[in-house]
């Protein structure tokens, strides 16, 4: 019995957790008690599990307006007094730590600034061509073609892709084809320009929002003289756009158009950037082969009706050039991807959409999320480093009836004030540094006045203040008022252990940079000093002006006579990427189904020798073997594909005639290095070259230009000439390498310098908390260096924690980027020890400077008073 | 006799049920009290919004009780019943012997008319 009557069954306890949070403070007692009461006679009489039913039942009965507290009974804030409050306590606090306002302000203001560049470019990027109005149905005809075992997508189609989608696919409500998009002379009486042209379809205007100021979209490309031109132009030509429609330009000094039309500058965020347009039906006119479908030549734009099906008509065109070549070509399928994606997403890897600049979009966002989420953490490891210096005032708050909502308001109202001053600071410097950031990316970024960037960045400060307050705010508002005034609060384990893993966090970012800009560096460095198996340096050229095969012999003989000129030929390539190639050379034995595409690179005599290519077998052309022109020359990746074992002297079939193998050159590179070395083959057509090339002595450079410049204009007056340096635009394809190169070196920099701010920061508290006793051991007679060396003993292990997360998960970023190189440069190991070791060592530059100091303080001054 | 101090009928049997425990009326006793004499089934909230009411009317007076074991050391409130509290009784059943002399006596006998 005894025992029975001492144990008491408790009624549910989330119930009654529950009652006390909902119901009156005044009312808890006495009902609790009755449920009390009723739960135990319950238990005996039905059985503990009916009767904490029954007693949710009863508690939920009494959820009801009468029991349920009111809080405004017991807590009505002055909010705007509270705010008042707020505010006057964040000023004075900046007013007492200087030092830790200062650094929260670099650091966050730096942080903001970066994101905010790097904001800018990146909607900048975003936006690239989707000002069209029609951006939503506009699409871009591509194609994959068969080349050996994969897919290689291009953007360019046979010349009545345009007009047959029209005609045959319902979904297509216009099309147009873009084609031969390039510089050219045009002339109005005696004044030459040079001016960025191509030809299109008569619908180009109707499909893109090119705003014509005069002339009619629909009209102004309906005949073939008609030439429109750009307000800037207009402007260049006539110094009016006024009485300008009507009007005759000279082109290339040949033909004559009719003005039909002006329109406005292509806007920056447009991809496509042109002077002026031709019709597209005059550039079939004079090239008939265009018509074919088994070349592809121009890009196609095409707008779809609303509400049609991309899928469907994919399906539908896949064959279009097999049907219109009844099967003859049937290893190209055409399909079309959004117009305004193609500026983005531009790179496919075997007909699989493989990224492209959006690549650098990400890459960039997430370096401005790590700029600012390292500036992030500068802010909360100070603020809750300080917290214990605000411990009583916590103390005292919360004693007085300070609710921890209150508290968390107030810290997180602190950052955000800090954010909103670091964010005025940080477009303070973006507005400084615009002019340098838009040279490195090759844009025109400014910072925009409007509502949605400015809301965006509102937000954006908002959230970091919030990140950077959270912690602190959530941390300093928990402690227990009566420990903190008693002074019994002991440092938790585990706030050292937030601490010091933000730190480490922070450093692991700032390494993954250092190491990422070294392995920019290095491969660009590769890219630039590899031996392309050509010499690239000190060769100038310009494309041929005059088809005369004749007097291009006689220019190239008369350049020749110039004393700085050491060779001078032409050719038909550029060597700084793919230009034209053919599937059509036939050798015995070659597989039918063999769609390998060989790069033809029509030469001049002399040309192989002014690119400095070496031969690996037989010769090159040469006019003391009387013709060579049914000879051809390839490379080595050519005949290892053909499968020739002594190529010499062999024969191949290229259209309808038979070439006879010359030689063989060794491999160069006339692609970028993201490329392997496809098959080439050069033949001598003077012909077919467009392009003039002379390989001018080093240090006589100004001179021989100016020589070479006044030939030519003896031989083509009225044509500005217009050259360039191979060895530029070789460096021109890897302007994207040198612009992530460049930027993150400076993105890397200031990761470490914001780091290395808090660091500042953290070990200055530090040597300060611990002064009385740095005081006692010097007392008892501990030396100035086993003080820096204790206080940092902790640092370095972090920064060597850091490290050790860094270095594998850079290993592995930087091998994920070189993949997209086919020749990529090695890691060398001591990279990553240099990353190591530079960043422990401004880690102990920046500790140092406080230790020491900390170090030699007089232990009388700092034990003098408690 | 305005509104306000009109008793309910559940009021009523609330108060009269106080005065019948006099010095242990608190929540669950007068539950268990109005079950018994009624056979009522009555829940505990309903009882306890009663008692609130009824004080707030004046009719009632509470003060806090000891704590039991019994009760988890719960305090109980303890409910007597006002001097208004008693008129208002009075008043109803005042009210009630009025109507039920108002009753024609044939009614109850059951007469021939």
């Amino acid at each position: 019995m005894d025992s029975k009557s001492s144990y008491h069954p408790y009624p549910p306890n989330w119930a009654t957790r529950f009652l006390r949070w909902y119901c009156r403070p005044e009312l808890v007692d006495e009902v609790e008690g009755d449920l009390y009461e009723l739960f135990q006679r319950r238990v005996e009489a039905k059985g503990l599990q009916r009767s904490r039913l029954l007693y949710w039942l009863n508690v939920l009965m009494f959820f009801h307006p009468d029991y349920i507290r009111r809080r405004k009974e017991f807590y009505s804030p002055n909010y705007l007094a509270m705010l008042r409050h707020t505010i006057l306590l964040t000023f004075r606090s900046f007013q007492r730590y200087k030092s830790t306002f200062f650094i929260n302000l670099v650091g966050l203001s730096s942080g903001l600034a970066c994101a905010l560049l790097i904001y800018l470019w990146v909607t900048d990027e975003l936006a690239m061509d989707k000002f069209h109005k029609n951006d939503a149905h506009l699409y871009q005809v591509m194609q994959h073609r068969v080349q050996g075992n994969e897919l290689v997508t291009s953007t360019w189609v046979p010349g009545l892709t345009a007009q047959t989608l029209v005609e045959e696919m319902p979904e297509v409500e216009y099309a147009a084809p873009g084609f031969g998009l390039d510089q050219y002379t045009l002339s109005v009486g005696d004044k030459d320009v040079k001016a960025m042209g191509q030809y299109v379809g008569a619908d180009f205007f109707t499909l893109f929002s090119f705003p014509l100021q005069q002339g009619d979209a629909s009209q102004v490309l309906a005949d073939k003289s008609a030439i429109v031109i750009s307000e800037t132009l207009a402007l260049n030509l006539f110094g009016t756009t006024e009485n300008v429609v009507g009007k005759t330009i000279e082109w290339q000094h040949e033909e004559e158009y009719q003005i039909t039309g002006i329109f406005t500058d292509p806007p920056r965020n447009s991809s496509m950037q042109f002077d002026f347009v031709l019709s597209f039906k005059i550039f079939l006119d004079e090239n008939g082969w265009a018509t074919r479908w088994a070349t592809s030549w121009p890009e196609t734009y095409v707008l779809l009706k609303p509400g049609a099906d991309v899928h469907a008509l994919n399906e539908k065109i896949a064959d279009l050039i097999t049907r219109k070549t009844n099967d003859e070509v049937a290893h190209r399928t055409l399909f079309v991807t959004p117009y305004s994606k193609n500026y983005l997403y531009g790179n496919y890897e075997n007909g699989q959409q493989a990224g492209g600049r959006i690549d650098y979009v990400r890459l960039f966002s997430v370096i401005a999320v790590f700029i600012l989420l390292i500036a992030c953490i500068n802010f909360m490891n100070l603020s809750t480093a300080r917290a214990s210096r605000r411990l009583k005032e916590v103390g005292v708050k919360k004693a007085i009836g300070a609710r921890r909502s209150a508290l968390a308001f107030q810290y997180l109202g602190e950052s955000t004030l800090m954010a909103m001053l670091a964010l005025v600071v940080a477009a303070l410097l973006v507005q400084l540094l615009l002019p340098q950031f838009n040279e490195i990316t090759g844009k025109q970024l400014y910072l925009p006045i409007n509502a949605s960037l400015a809301l965006s960045f509102l937000a954006v400060t908002l959230f970091t203040g919030f990140m950077a307050g959270s912690y602190p705010a959530l941390y300093l508002s928990g402690f227990n008022p009566a420990k903190v005034l008693k002074g019994a609060l002991n440092t938790s384990v585990g706030e050292l252990w937030t601490r010091k893993g933000l730190v480490v966090l922070q450093f692991t970012l700032s390494i993954i940079l250092i190491v990422s800009v070294f392995v920019v560096y290095k491969q660009i460095e590769f890219v630039q000093n590899k031996n392309l198996g050509y010499d690239k340096d000190n060769i100038l050229y310009f494309d041929r002006v005059d088809w005369e095969e004749g007097n291009l012999e006689t220019f190239l003989a008369e350049a020749r006579k110039i004393p700085g000129i050491l060779r001078a030929s032409s050719m038909g390539h550029d060597m700084t990427g793919h230009i034209a190639a053919t599937y059509g050379v036939e050798w015995p034995g070659k597989d039918p189904d063999d769609r390998t595409e060989f790069e033809m690179m029509p030469i001049s005599y002399d040309m192989l020798e002014l690119l400095g290519v070496e031969m690996k077998e037989g010769r090159t052309f040469s006019r003391e073997f009387g013709t060579d022109s049914a000879k051809i020359i390839f490379n080595e990746a050519a005949i290892e594909h053909i499968g020739f074992t002594d190529p010499i002297g062999k024969t191949v079939v290229w259209g309808n005639e038979k070439l006879e193998i010359l030689g063989v050159v060794k491999d160069f590179h006339f692609e970028s290095l993201h490329e392997q070395v496809k098959p080439m083959m050069f033949w001598l057509s003077p012909r077919r070259t467009w392009s003039v090339a002379v390989k001018i002595n080093a240090g006589e450079e100004a001179e021989t230009i100016a020589q070479l410049q006044s030939l030519f204009q003896t031989f083509y007056p009225g044509f500005p000439f217009d050259y360039k340096f191979l060895d530029q635009e070789y460096q021109s394809m890897y302007a994207a390498e040198q612009r992530v190169s460049t930027l993150s070196k400076y993105f890397a920099g200031i990761a470490i310098i914001i780091s290395c701010l808090g660091l500042f920061g953290l070990a200055a508290f530090t040597a300060e908390r611990r002064l009385k006793e740095i005081g006692i051991r010097k007392v008892l007679g501990s030396g100035n260096w086993n003080i820096v060396y204790l206080l940092s003993g902790d640092f370095t292990r972090m920064v060597l924690m850091a490290i050790l997360i860094a270095l594998p998960i850079s290993y592995f970023m930087a091998q994920r980027w070189l993949e997209g190189f086919a020749y990529q440069t090695t890691i060398p190991w001591w990279i990553f020890a240099l990353a190591g070791l530079l960043a422990l060592l401004i880690a102990w530059f920046t500790v140092g400077l406080q230790t020491v100091k900390a170090a030699r303080v007089n232990p009388t001054v700092c034990l003098k008073d408690e | 006799m305005n509104q306000r101090n009109h008793l309910g009928e559940f009021e009523e049997i609330v108060l009269l049920t106080v005065g019948i425990l006099y010095d242990d009326a608190y929540g669950l006793a007068i539950t268990d009290e109005i079950e018994q004499r009624t056979k009522r089934k009555v829940t505990l909230s309903s009882v306890h919004k009663t008692l609130m009411r009824l004080e707030q009317k004046g009719y009632l007076h509470s003060h806090m009780g000891g704590a039991t074991e019994e009760r988890g050391g719960r305090k109980k409130r303890l409910f007597t019943i006002t001097n208004s509290g008693k008129d208002a009784l009075r008043e109803a059943k005042q009210l009630r012997n009025a109507l039920w002399q108002a009753v024609p006596r044939v009614v109850w006998e059951g007469g021939n008319i």
